[in-house]
């Protein structure tokens, strides 16, 4: 340091404060802590790892690029939408012939419950699909329908722990945090990692659905708002729009940097540091990916935004296909509360819950295809259970629900690899347990890892000394099967 | 880690793998307690012991059940025969298990060898057993349940670090993992660190140089007994308290989250009890019971509230409030929003205080921790006789008026004067209509007049239709209402008279309320255990208890003169016993947390065994027993963790990043960005704007036009819509937790900035790095006007002079000097910006006011534009996004 700004700067410091304490020891103090410590601070750790978002080759050439989760929380009922059982109907109202597995085996009624909506076989495959979901109809033969998901844990959070993080355990990275670890993004002036929430509240474990987990924070969901303005602050003010504002990042970005390098390695700050690049380009990129005013009537109408009973899905199903052609990585379109979870009101809930979302998501489907991006996008229908096939809340027709079960519950999935028009896997006469390949939680997440161009055991994170990965060492396959 | 694992692969059972680690670590003799009952709790007592019935009528549950003779004349164990014993052929032939795993070879050979050792139990068995599954003595040798002993401090060698018994516990801990504390951090940064963590907002520029310049060696010390000692430290750690308790100033639950206009005060006896450091022992017990303390029931709550001690014992129960309530609104089902009151509150009371996730065995049996449905109705039992499901009390009929005698006296005098002065406005109406009237029916056929006064006489529903014909032939004649319409001057008389009313009501003393939690005097409601946990579905009735896993003895509730039930007394005594084998080790690691930034159970609202494990067990216990010891007292337990080396040692130790990234043996301080309140304070302090003010209703929020929800009064325009916000003035830059929130409209700047969404409550925050908190940064009007008054505050205090503002600012906001690097950039930055704001006022020249109508004052001129006070706020707003300033070292 020059002696002569030294003077100047302390003379100012005398200035800027009436104490009088002008030594020069003082302003010495306030320069540098390192003055204080017992000992010297060590050096920097060489090459301390820097986290980013570009995008990244994966172990072997990928089929899918993008996924888009359509995630169903509360465990939509695979007996009512997706797996007709025959024997239901004939044993309705009787007493169920076979063992439950009950949540609670002491309280749950153990009549048969036939469902009350009719399946039909539906596209060129044939696939059986309840007359709850005539949109899903419409694209039979573009999807592949799972009916033997297990994931063997019953609570809501637990599964979802399972399904959306891999294992039940709290406090781990959630799906789309590996896969934008693993392969960043396409888009680098948008978040990699998008959820796109309910207008009438978040998902009950909320952040539980979007976390990082212990992966480094750069990899965390970004919730956008339900409603407009979707993302706030987009704005600069008038008089720092364009080139201020930017030199205001940069100087930030100089000084962020020049503090980094006190604390390399500390992966918050980095993550900060890059969180302001983003910013700075979502200013104009997220406005423009996240307004679907433009959208062709056509396109409107096809996702049901005309309708206002679709509105609110279809205006999430559009931004969400917007966002995978613009290179988001993973978007996850989530539902309030646990609102597929149908202890009662099956009757009635059930077809309101399918008819807010049926038109949209499978128009997504339409679309991505019709944009030839259904072969690179993985879409994703499911929840992180199913229920059971018997009654639940016997008091009567109206009343009638289904307990939970994760011995046997379906799911769906288009695009990215996945076959097309096909069925995998059953569950026994009754939809309770799944009897053929099965497919577990991790398994799934083995298969959709394969599809992203990963070997599932090998896309791993050094944590306190152990290489931990999505599946984590409980025996997952890839499901070849399913696979185009 | 490896207990984690395998209990996942067996799902449910963490006990199982204990077992098997012991029984395959060479111990010799199979124990029944030990090693069989994991197995067979895992694949048999689901059906065979748990249920009303055991299938077959083989109960498991316990070794003398097992001397059963089964039709066909065959033992279900025959001691020393395995061969000879149903159990063992059973599972051979796979004929068993029924449902789920198979029961593995190992498994297997463990039941074996047990048989053939002679089936032995380790002790004796109970000689009645109750339907359900069985806590077990090894269920209750799980670490949290034990009973906290207080360990002793290690002596270690080198240990010149060691300041005191914390600092023993995690050297001896971070020593095996070859690892040593970092140096200490330096003053400033100390001074920073520890000044937000005990007040929530930064150390002032003279605080700094005090501190800076003070060479005692107690001079750490003398900053820490001056923060404990400031009112500021209340702000900031009833804050962390109201997190667990899940503090909202609205109800939540329905739509319409109405208000919880009350709830202020509890808040506000939080933080005087935090900072009169209340012991916890009282504090748990008055916010539990406060009204069995006050020897108040509903009835007499009113009068109780008129003593100021009772009172603050009845707004303590605003603890057992906080939960969502929708029953005051319109909601679909009403029954079930009550008993999710009640549960959400169980929710509360257990997250915070027993560190246990209770909300599971609402439904059925704990899957993952000894907790059973019946010993949820049991803990809803001590609550019940407050809530009453079936004969429920609505959030206004649980608000307590804090009026006196003569303050509701002089309100029903003004009442009654209001009302006389009403009645003779109502009466000037009639009088000024019957007038128009009159004037008006001379205007009718003569034949018609008669009828028509006839028909104005009768109340519109008892008219024929005759006479509402008539009316409506001359309906301006009727004159019955809309006096404004006939006449603007008589109607204004009217209205003025009205006034008068509205201002005599406005003298009446202001009432307050007490929001409290209060039984009705002897009526205690049955708890029933509800199947499913649906209330439609009640079965046995269950008395009030203790888990009882925790429990250690009889739950008897307190007699009480005042006719409450004495439940909840009984119980938070039972808490505060100091024999609770959790509250206290949960309130410690909760203090452990909020300090480093990392609890000694990184999942502080869940001990159990889907929990973290404690790394620093002899830690935790030392330091609960510590607290119990010194009377509960919080202060000197947060003096002893900030006087630690451990909390003192600098946030760089490279060897403790790379080799323990989470920072679980706290080898180096834990880096940590500022909380969302301690955020906003520290940039309306740094600002200078910061209004200290203490205590008092909430400061209101609402949505601006661009959807930020903002400090400030909502105006709507006729229609409803919003036209804009109106500030509050000073009251706008009150500290964040005198912040209105609004369940479902939270502050933005503290949403963005991970405040919790309190449903109901949070037990740790989310610290989260994403976009929308740049965005903020960047954009967002409170950043840019707190900005604005830094840069004038600078200005004021050190005109004219570029490089003072900008060490000023950094002495401000980052507790440092710059370095002439960073002067430098500074001064470039000012004077290119400077220049480009002037640029843009050049083209972009503010339109000049309407010139005023005749006879109107002008309107306001706005200040000419000020290009050099705008780039000065830009540069601030740069040093407030910066990390600098958003994360203590």
């Amino acid at each position: 340091m020059k002696p002569s700004t030294f003077c100047c700067t302390r003379r100012h410091f005398l200035q800027a404060n009436s104490f009088g304490l002008g030594s020069l020891a003082l302003a010495h103090l306030l320069r540098a802590d390192n003055a204080l410590a017992d000992a010297p601070v060590k050096p920097a750790v060489d090459g301390s790892q820097r986290f980013d978002l570009l995008p990244k080759k994966p172990h072997f050439e990928p089929k899918a690029k993008a996924m888009i989760s359509l995630f169903m929380m509360g465990g939509p009922s695979q007996m009512d939408l997706f797996d007709p059982k025959p024997m239901l109907t004939k044993y309705d109202g009787q007493k169920f012939p076979g063992e439950v597995k009950y949540d609670n085996l002491a309280e749950s009624s153990a009549l048969v419950l036939g469902s009350p909506w009719k399946f039909e076989p539906r596209g060129k495959c044939g696939m059986e699909l309840s007359e709850l979901l005539p949109h899903l109809a419409e694209v039979a033969d573009d999807i592949t329908l799972i009916r033997s998901m297990q994931s063997g844990v019953n609570n809501h959070q637990q599964a979802l722990f399972a399904i959306n993080g891999g294992r039940i355990t709290a406090g781990r990275p959630a799906l789309g945090s590996w896969l934008t670890y693993g392969l960043g993004a396409e888009a680098q002036n948008l978040p990699a990692y998008v959820v796109l929430s309910h207008p009438n509240g978040l998902p009950t474990f909320q952040s539980d659905h979007w976390t990082n987990g212990w992966l480094p924070s750069i990899y965390q969901g970004t919730l956008i708002r339900p409603t407009e303005p979707r993302i706030l602050n987009l704005d600069p003010p008038a008089t720092l729009a364009g080139r201020p504002q930017q030199r205001q990042l940069d100087l930030l970005k100089s000084l962020n940097e020049s503090h980094l390098a006190d604390h390399p390695g500390e992966l918050d700050l980095q993550a900060r540091i890059a969180s302001y690049e983003l910013a700075a380009k979502m200013q104009t990129s997220a406005k423009e990916a996240l307004d679907i005013s433009n959208e062709p009537e056509s396109i409107k109408k096809l996702y049901g935004y005309d309708d206002p009973k679709t509105k609110d899905y279809a205006s999430r199903c559009i931004i969400a296909r917007r966002l995978v052609e613009r290179g988001v990585r993973f978007i996850q379109v989530v539902n309030n509360g646990q609102s597929w979870d149908h202890h009662g009101l099956l009757i009635s809930a059930l077809p309101a819950n399918c008819l807010a979302a049926d038109k949209p998501c499978a128009a997504l489907i339409k679309d991505l295809k019709q944009r030839g991006l259904l072969d690179s996008t993985v879409v994703h229908w499911g929840g992180e259970m199913g229920r059971l096939p018997v009654r639940q809340n016997d008091k009567g027709r109206e009343k009638w629900g289904r307990d939970h079960n994760t011995h046997g519950f379906s799911q769906w999935v288009a695009g990215g690899g996945f076959k097309r028009g096909y069925v995998h896997g059953a569950t026994d006469d009754f939809g309770h347990k799944a009897i053929a390949d099965i497919v577990h939680h991790y398994d799934w997440h083995a298969t959709l890892m394969h599809c992203f161009g990963f070997d599932h055991a090998k896309l791993t994170y050094l944590r306190n000394g152990t290489a931990a990965s999505l599946t984590d060492n409980q025996g997952a396959r890839v499901v070849k099967e399913l696979l185009a | 880690m490896m207990v984690t694992r395998n209990l996942i692969a067996v799902v449910a059972t963490p006990v199982f793998f204990l077992a098997i680690a012991a029984s395959e670590s060479g111990t010799a003799d199979v124990l029944f307690e030990r090693d069989v009952r994991p197995v067979l709790k895992a694949h048999c007592t689901h059906c065979h012991g748990e249920e009303e019935k055991p299938k077959g009528d083989v109960d498991l549950r316990l070794r003398r059940f097992m001397d059963k003779e089964l039709d066909g004349g065959a033992h279900v164990v025959v001691p020393g025969k395995p061969d000879a014993s149903e159990l063992i052929k059973q599972i051979r032939d796979g004929e068993m298990p029924k449902k789920g795993k198979k029961v593995s070879a190992a498994e297997l050979a463990i039941l074996e060898r047990w048989i053939t050792q002679g089936a032995k139990t380790a002790k004796s068995e109970p000689a009645t057993l109750a339907p359900g599954p069985i806590i077990t003595d090894e269920d209750r040798d799980y670490w949290a349940f034990k009973s906290i002993t207080k360990p002793t401090v290690p002596t270690l060698e080198n240990a010149a670090h060691i300041r005191n018994p914390i600092d023993a516990f995690v050297l001896a801990k971070m020593r095996g993992k070859q690892l040593d504390f970092a140096p200490d951090a330096g003053k400033r940064t100390l001074l920073r660190r520890v000044t937000v963590d005990l007040s929530g907002l930064l150390p002032t520029v003279e605080e700094l140089y005090a501190f800076l310049t003070d060479n005692s060696p107690d001079a750490y010390e003398k900053v820490v007994d001056r923060l404990l000692a400031s009112s500021a430290y209340g702000e900031r750690w009833g804050r962390h308290w109201l997190d667990a308790a899940g503090y909202a100033d609205s109800n939540g639950f329905a739509e319409a989250d109405s208000p919880r206009a009350d709830a202020w005060r509890y808040r506000d006896y939080v933080i005087r009890s935090f900072n009169s450091d209340k012991p916890w022992s009282d504090f748990i017990v008055e916010q539990l019971a406060g009204d069995e303390l006050a020897g108040a029931t509903h009835a007499d709550a009113s009068t109780a509230v008129q003593d100021a001690k009772r009172r603050d014992l009845l707004i303590a129960t605003g603890f057992l409030r906080m939960a969502p309530d929708g029953t005051g609104d319109e909601v679909p089902d009403a029954k079930l929003a009550r008993n999710q009151v009640i549960a959400e509150e169980l929710k509360v009371v257990s997250s915070s205080l027993l560190g246990l996730t209770v909300g599971c065995a609402q439904c059925h049996d704990h899957r993952y921790d000894p907790i059973t449905q019946a010993d949820y109705y049991r803990l809803r039992a001590v609550f019940e006789p407050a809530y009453d499901w079936q004969q429920w009390r609505t959030p206004a009929q649980r608000r307590y008026s804090m009026y006196t005698a003569d303050e509701r006296a002089k309100a029903a005098e003004i009442e009654k004067q209001a009302v006389v002065i009403e009645a003779e406005a109502t009466a000037m109406n009639k009088k000024f209509l019957d007038e128009i009237f009159e004037k008006q029916i001379v205007k009718l056929p003569e034949a018609e007049r008669e009828p028509y006064r006839a028909a104005r006489a009768k109340v519109e529903k008892d008219r024929t239709p005759e006479q509402k014909a008539l009316i409506k032939k001359y309906p301006s004649a009727l004159a019955s209402y809309a006096l404004d319409l006939y006449d603007k001057a008589l109607d204004n008389k009217v209205k003025d008279k009205r006034g008068e009313a509205t201002k005599l009501r406005a003298t009446k003393p202001i009432e307050g309320h007490v929001m409290a939690l209060t039984e009705v005097k002897g009526r205690a409601p049955e708890t029933k255990l509800f199947s499913r946990g649906d209330h439609d579905q009640p079965k046995q009735t269950l008395a009030p208890g203790e888990l009882n896993i925790v429990a250690r003895g009889d739950f008897t509730p307190e007699k009480l003169a005042s006719g409450s039930s004495g439940r909840r007394l009984a119980y938070a005594r039972l808490l505060t016993s100091g024999q609770h084998p959790l509250v206290a080790r949960v309130l410690v690691n909760r203090f452990w947390l909020n300090h480093f930034g990392r609890g000694l159970i990184n999942t502080p609202g869940d001990f159990g065994v889907l929990g973290e494990r404690p790394i620093q067990p002899e830690l935790l216990d030392w330091l609960a027993s510590e607290f119990m010891a010194n009377g509960w007292k919080l202060k000197p337990l947060n003096r002893l963790m900030v006087l630690s080396t451990a909390y003192r040692q600098s946030s760089r130790n490279d060897a403790s990043l790379k080799a323990d990234p989470d920072d679980m043996y706290y080898a180096r301080y834990k880096l940590q960005r500022l909380e969302a309140e301690a955020l906003r304070d520290a940039m309306l302090a740094a600002a200078g704007v910061l209004n200290r003010t203490e205590f008092g209703a909430p400061i209101p929020v609402a949505r601006d036009l661009s959807g930020r929800i903002v400090v400030g009064k909502g105006e709507v325009d006729a229609n409803g819509d919003l036209v804009k916000v109106a500030s509050l003035g000073a009251e706008t830059a009150r500290r964040s937790i005198y912040v209105q929130v609004r369940r479902k409209t939270p502050l933005t700047v503290l949403d963005t900035f991970d405040e919790p969404n309190m449903l109901p409550n949070c037990d740790a925050r989310n610290c989260t790095t994403i976009a929308p908190q740049s965005l903020l940064m960047m954009n967002d009007t409170f950043v840019l006007d707190t900005s604005h008054a830094l840069a004038a505050r600078l200005r004021k205090e050190l005109p004219g002079d570029a490089r003072a503002q900008i060490t000023k600012a950094w002495l401000i906001l980052f507790g440092q000097m710059p370095r002439d690097a960073d002067i430098q950039s500074g001064l470039v930055y000012l004077a290119e910006q400077t220049e480009a704001v002037r640029a843009h006022f050049e083209t972009n020249k503010p339109t000049p006011p309407p010139a005023p109508k005749a006879g109107t004052a002008p309107a306001p001129v706005p200040p000419p534009p000020d290009p050099q006070l705008d780039a000065l706020a830009s540069l601030c707003q740069v040093y407030f996004s910066s990390n600098r300033f958003l994360y203590i070292e």
